[in-house]
C-alpha cells in the first residue's frame, strides 16, 4: 500500500449536507459522530463543516427545489478526490416524495441526489442507522483510495 | 420587564448570513444577523428550504395512508404527528380507543419527549461548543432510542398509532415492561448526574445565564407554545386538557427567567416528569385488547385536534370524504416559535446567536409548509407587499 | 565578535527540527485520543490520524483555487506562519545564542506577532461558500436593507483576530518578560546562564505566577477552546482557514503542532533554564514539558464551552493583572 492510500484510509473527513429531509437521518448521522456509543472517530472518520477540508459528502433528504443550488455549490467547493454518499430513502430514490403525484412531475422535489450530483454509494433506510452510514462510507472508500 | 425591539436600519452596520448549511444548525434554514460591533440588533430567519408539500401529498390519500405519511413530517417527533393525525380521524369517526392502547400511546409519547429533550440538551451543549456535555447527553439518549426501537421496530420512524388503537407490534409484554423500567431507572440516574454537573459548572452558567432572554409579555404576544413558553413563567400545558392524560399525576414545570439557562433546566425537569408518567402508566397498565377494529369509515366535516408534543402544540385538521383525506392542515410548534427565535437573538453576542435560535427548540423541517401572501385586491402573489410588510 | 557556525551545530539543529515536527504532528492525536476521548468515555481516533495522516492526506488533494480576492497572498499566509514559527524555534536553539539580537525576547515577540497578523489577513481574504456566497434562491427576499455592509463570516473572524492582537496576547507577552525582569537581560543566552547559576525561575514566586500567566497566554495564542474565539464552530466555522485546501492545509496542521512544541521549548528556556541541547538529558526534559502543556490544555478545553466577550475580557484582564503583579515582584 502506498503512502497516499494509507494516509487517505487513516484520516477521512466527512461533511454532512441536509437537503430537506425529515431530520431523522441528519440526527442519526450526527449521532453516529457525537454519541460515544457509535463514535465514528475510532475508525478515523472525522466530521467537518468546511467543504475545503472534506473528502466525503454525505447527503440526506430528497433535494428540495431551494436546496439544489446550495448542494451543487458545496459539491463544487470540495477538492478532488471526493465521494458522495446518499444516506436515507429520500436521498437514494426520492422516498415518499418521488412520484407522489403519479406521472405529474413534482415541483418541490428535484429528485434523488443522483439527479443533481454524481453519487458513489447509497445507504438505504428510513431513517438510516448509524452503523449503516459507516458501512456506506467504507463501501465507497476504494474509489477514494485508488483515485489519483 | 421591557419588551425587546429591533433596531432601525440606519444604525446597523453589518449583515451576516448563516445557512443554509451551518454546523450549529441541524437542518437547512438561512438566518441573517444584523450586527453592530458583534452584538445582534436584528435577526431574520428565512425558512422554506425544506418545503416538500406533505399536506398536498396527503390530499386525496386514504386516511390510513395519510396517517402513515404524517410520520415523515418530522424525524424527531414522528410519533406525535402520527398520533395526532390518527386522533383527528378518531374524533371525526367517533372511534372508542381501548384503554390499554391509550396507555401504550402515552408511554411511547413520553419516551419520545425524553428523546427529544435529551436531543435538545445535546444540541444546545454542542452549540455552546461544549463537546463533552453534548456527548454525554447523546449517550444518555441512546438508552431511549433502544427502547423506542424495541417497541416500534425502528429507531426513528416508530409511530405506533393506527385508527382504533396501536399497531400489534407495539404490544407491551412483561419482558418489554421490565426493559422499559430498567431503562427509566438508568436514564433518571444519568440525567440527575448530568444536571448536577451542569448546574455546578460556573463557566457554563456564566455563558447561559441571561443569554437569549425572552420577556413574558413578548412570549404571550408572539403566541409561542410548549416548553419555550413555560420557561418564561406561563403555566400552560395542553396535556392537562387531553383525555389521555386524565389518569396521570404530574406537575407542570415552569421557570421564571426565560433565558437559555431556564430553557435548559426546563427540559431537565420535564425529563423527570416524563419518567414519572411512564412509571405510572406501566404500573396502571390495563388489561385488554390494543386495537378496536369495529369502526366504519364515514364522511365527516372538518375535524381538528390539538395535542401537546415535546416542542409545543401540534394542530392537525382535515375532512374525510369517501375514506380519503381532504383539505389537510398541519401546524407545528416551531411555526409559532420562529418569532421568539428572532427576538431572542436581539442584544446577544453573535457567537450566542445560534444558541438563541436553538434554545427555542426549532424544527424547521416540521414547519416548512407553504406560506403565501396574496394581494386580495388583484388576487395574485405580490412580492412588493412582502417586502414592505415583513419589517 | 566572532560567530561560530560549524557543520555539526547545523546538523544538530536540523535533527532537532525533524524531531520537533514529528512530535508536533503527534500532539493533536495525543490530545484527542488519550485526554479528550478518555474524558468523554469513548475510544477516540487512532493517535496518528488527526495530526500525521491528515496532514499527509492533504498533500494528495487537488490544489483548488481559493475563493479569495487575492488567492496568491492568501495561500502564502500559512507558509509565512510556518516561517515565523521556524524563526522562533531557531532563536531558541542554544547554538544560536551567540547571535544576540536574534536570540532575544524582542525578536521572539516580533515573530509571534507575524503569526497573529497572518490570521487577520487570512480572515479578510477568505470568502467561503458557507455564508453569503451560497446561492440561496430567496423567494421571499426578506427585509431589504439598502446601504448595508454585507460581510461573510470570515470577516467577523478577522475583526476578532485584530482584537486579539490588541489585547488577547497580552498575558503571553507579559509572561515572556518576567524572566527578563528577573535576570535583568532580554538575551536568551544570559537568561539561561543566570538560571544555571541561580536555579530555575519556576521556583521563585514570580516564576510560579508567571507559569500560570504563560499557560493562559499559551492557550489564547493557540486558539484552543475556550479561547477559540476566532474559529468558533458556532458562528465562524473555521474562521481564517476556511478556504485553505491541499498542501496549504497541511501547512496549517504542521504549523499548529510545531507552534505547540516551540512554545513548550520556550517555557523550558525561559522558566527552567534548560536549553534544548540534543543528545542530553535536557532535551528529554524539554520534550516532557512540551507534551505536558498540550495535555493540560486538552483537559481544560474539554471541560469548557467557548468564551464570548463577556467571559473573555475579564479572563484576559485578570491574567494580565496577575502578569503585571509577577513583573512587579520580579523587579524588586
Amino acid at each position: 500500500m502506498s503512502l497516499k492510500t494509507h494516509a487517505r484510509s487513516k484520516a477521512i473527513h466527512i461533511m454532512l449536507v441536509y437537503t430537506g429531509g425529515c431530520n431523522g437521518c441528519d440526527i442519526e448521522i450526527v449521532n453516529a459522530v457525537l454519541s460515544p456509543k457509535f463514535d465514528m472517530e475510532q475508525y478515523g472518520v472525522f466530521l467537518t463543516w468546511n467543504p475545503r477540508e472534506a473528502d466525503i459528502l454525505v447527503v440526506t433528504g430528497p433535494v428540495t427545489h431551494d436546496n439544489k443550488e446550495p448542494l451543487i455549490d458545496i459539491y463544487n467547493a470540495i477538492p478532488n478526490p471526493k465521494l458522495v454518499v446518499a444516506a436515507g430513502a429520500c436521498a437514494v430514490m426520492g422516498g415518499v416524495y418521488k412520484n407522489c403525484y403519479g406521472d405529474i412531475p413534482s415541483e418541490e422535489i428535484e429528485g434523488p441526489v443522483e439527479n443533481v450530483i454524481p453519487v458513489d454509494a447509497k445507504v438505504p433506510g428510513c431513517a438510516v442507522r448509524p452503523q449503516d452510514v459507516l458501512a456506506g462510507v467504507v463501501a465507497a472508500l476504494p474509489h477514494l483510495l485508488n483515485a489519483d | 420587564m421591557e419588551e425587546k425591539k429591533a433596531k432601525k436600519q440606519e444604525i446597523i452596520e453589518t449583515e451576516i448570513q448563516m445557512g443554509t448549511v451551518h454546523p450549529a444548525a441541524l437542518e437547512p434554514y438561512r438566518v441573517r444577523f444584523f450586527v453592530e460591533d458583534e452584538i445582534i440588533k436584528d435577526a431574520e430567519i428565512t425558512i422554506g428550504v425544506n418545503h416538500r408539500g406533505i399536506e398536498r401529498i396527503m390530499e386525496g390519500l386514504p386516511v390510513e395512508k395519510a396517517n402513515m405519511l404524517t410520520e415523515k413530517i418530522c424525524g424527531i417527533c414522528s410519533n406525535a404527528h402520527t398520533w395526532n393525525s390518527v386522533r383527528t380521524a378518531e374524533i371525526g369517526l367517533g372511534v372508542e380507543v381501548p384503554d390499554r392502547a391509550v396507555y401504550i400511546r402515552v408511554i411511547v409519547e413520553e419516551l419520545e419527549r425524553l428523546q427529544s429533550h435529551l436531543l435538545y440538551l445535546g444540541h444546545g451543549c454542542e452549540t455552546l461548543a461544549h463537546e463533552t456535555f453534548s456527548m454525554r447527553a447523546f449517550y444518555i439518549r441512546e438508552t431511549i432510542m433502544d427502547l423506542l426501537g424495541m417497541i416500534g421496530g425502528n429507531r426513528v420512524q416508530y409511530g405506533c398509532s393506527i385508527i382504533g388503537g396501536v399497531r400489534p407490534r407495539c404490544e407491551l409484554d412483561d419482558n418489554r415492561i421490565r426493559k422499559i423500567l430498567d431503562g427509566m431507572g438508568l436514564v433518571e440516574k444519568n440525567v440527575a448526574e448530568f444536571a448536577d454537573r451542569f448546574v455546578h459548572d460556573s463557566i457554563v452558567l456564566s455563558r447561559i445565564t441571561g443569554t437569549g432572554y425572552i420577556p413574558q409579555e413578548q412570549a404571550l404576544k408572539l403566541a409561542i407554545t410548549g416548553p419555550t413558553l413555560r420557561a418564561t413563567g406561563v403555566k400552560r400545558d395542553l396535556r392537562t386538557d387531553m383525555y389521555e392524560y386524565d389518569n396521570f399525576d404530574f406537575d407542570i414545570i415552569t421557570q421564571d427567567t426565560g433565558d437559555v439557562k431556564a430553557q435548559l433546566l426546563m427540559r431537565v425537569f420535564e425529563i423527570f416528569e416524563s419518567i414519572k408518567i411512564v412509571r405510572q402508566a406501566i404500573r396502571d397498565l390495563p388489561e385488554g385488547k390494543i386495537t378496536d377494529r369495529s369502526w366504519e369509515m364515514i364522511d365527516t366535516g372538518l375535524i381538528e385536534s390539538y395535542i401537546e408534543i415535546p416542542r409545543g402544540t401540534l394542530y392537525h385538521s382535515y375532512a374525510i370524504e369517501d375514506g380519503r383525506v381532504r383539505h389537510s392542515i398541519v401546524r407545528t410548534p416551531s411555526m409559532t416559535n420562529i418569532g421568539a427565535m428572532q427576538y431572542a437573538c436581539i442584544d446577544n453576542h453573535i457567537t450566542d446567536g445560534q444558541l438563541c435560535i436553538v434554545q427555542c427548540d426549532p424544527c424547521f423541517t416540521c414547519s416548512d409548509r407553504a406560506i403565501e401572501v396574496y394581494d386580495t385586491k388583484n388576487n395574485k402573489l405580490d412580492k412588493s407587499i412582502l417586502q414592505s410588510n415583513i419589517h | 565578535m566572532a560567530f561560530e557556525i560549524s557543520l555539526i551545530s547545523i546538523l544538530e539543529i536540523v535533527l532537532t527540527l525533524i524531531i520537533a515536527l514529528f512530535i508536533g504532528v503527534l500532539i493533536p492525536g495525543i490530545e484527542r485520543k488519550y485526554v479528550q476521548a478518555r474524558i468523554q468515555q469513548r475510544i477516540g481516533p487512532p493517535v496518528t490520524s488527526p495530526g500525521l495522516w491528515a496532514s499527509v492526506k492533504f498533500l494528495f488533494k487537488e490544489n483548488i483555487r481559493p475563493n479569495s480576492p487575492a488567492p496568491g497572498l492568501y495561500k502564502a499566509m500559512p507558509i509565512l506562519c510556518f516561517i515565523a514559527v521556524l524563526a522562533v524555534f531557531l532563536a531558541l536553539m542554544p547554538e544560536n545564542y551567540q547571535f544576540i539580537t536574534f536570540a532575544s525576547l524582542i525578536a521572539i515577540v516580533g515573530f509571534l506577532k507575524v503569526e497573529e497578523v497572518a490570521y487577520v489577513l487570512m480572515g479578510s481574504l477568505s470568502k467561503s461558500v458557507m455564508s453569503i456566497n451560497l446561492r440561496f434562491p430567496d423567494h421571499v427576499k426578506g427585509a431589504e436593507r439598502p446601504g448595508l455592509l454585507v460581510s461573510s463570516i470570515e470577516d467577523i473572524s478577522s475583526n476578532r483576530s485584530l482584537r486579539m492582537i490588541i489585547f488577547g496576547s497580552f498575558p503571553l507577552y507579559l509572561a515572556l518578560f518576567i524572566p527578563a525582569a528577573l535576570s535583568k537581560s532580554i538575551y536568551l543566552g544570559d537568561i539561561v546562564a543566570y538560571q544555571q547559576a541561580n536555579g530555575p525561575f519556576l521556583f521563585t514566586l514570580a516564576g510560579i505566577i508567571g507559569t500560570v500567566v504563560f499557560f493562559i497566554g499559551y492557550m489564547i495564542l493557540l486558539n484552543e477552546y475556550p479561547f477559540s474565539y476566532i474559529k468558533a464552530k458556532s458562528d465562524v466555522i473555521e474562521g481564517p482557514y476556511m478556504e485553505l485546501a491541499s498542501k496549504y492545509r497541511t501547512f496549517v496542521y504542521l504549523t499548529r503542532g510545531f507552534l505547540i512544541f516551540t512554545l513548550g521549548l520556550m517555557y523550558c528556556v525561559l522558566f527552567l533554564g534548560v536549553a534544548p541541547e540534543l543528545f542530553s538529558l535536557k532535551f528529554i526534559v524539554c520534550i516532557i514539558v512540551s507534551l505536558l502543556f498540550p495535555v493540560i490544555m486538552a483537559i481544560v478545553s474539554v471541560f469548557s464551552p467557548i468564551f464570548t466577550n463577556k467571559q473573555l475580557y475579564p479572563t484576559i484582564l485578570t491574567t494580565s493583572a496577575l502578569g503585571a503583579l509577577a513583573m512587579i515582584i520580579a523587579l524588586f
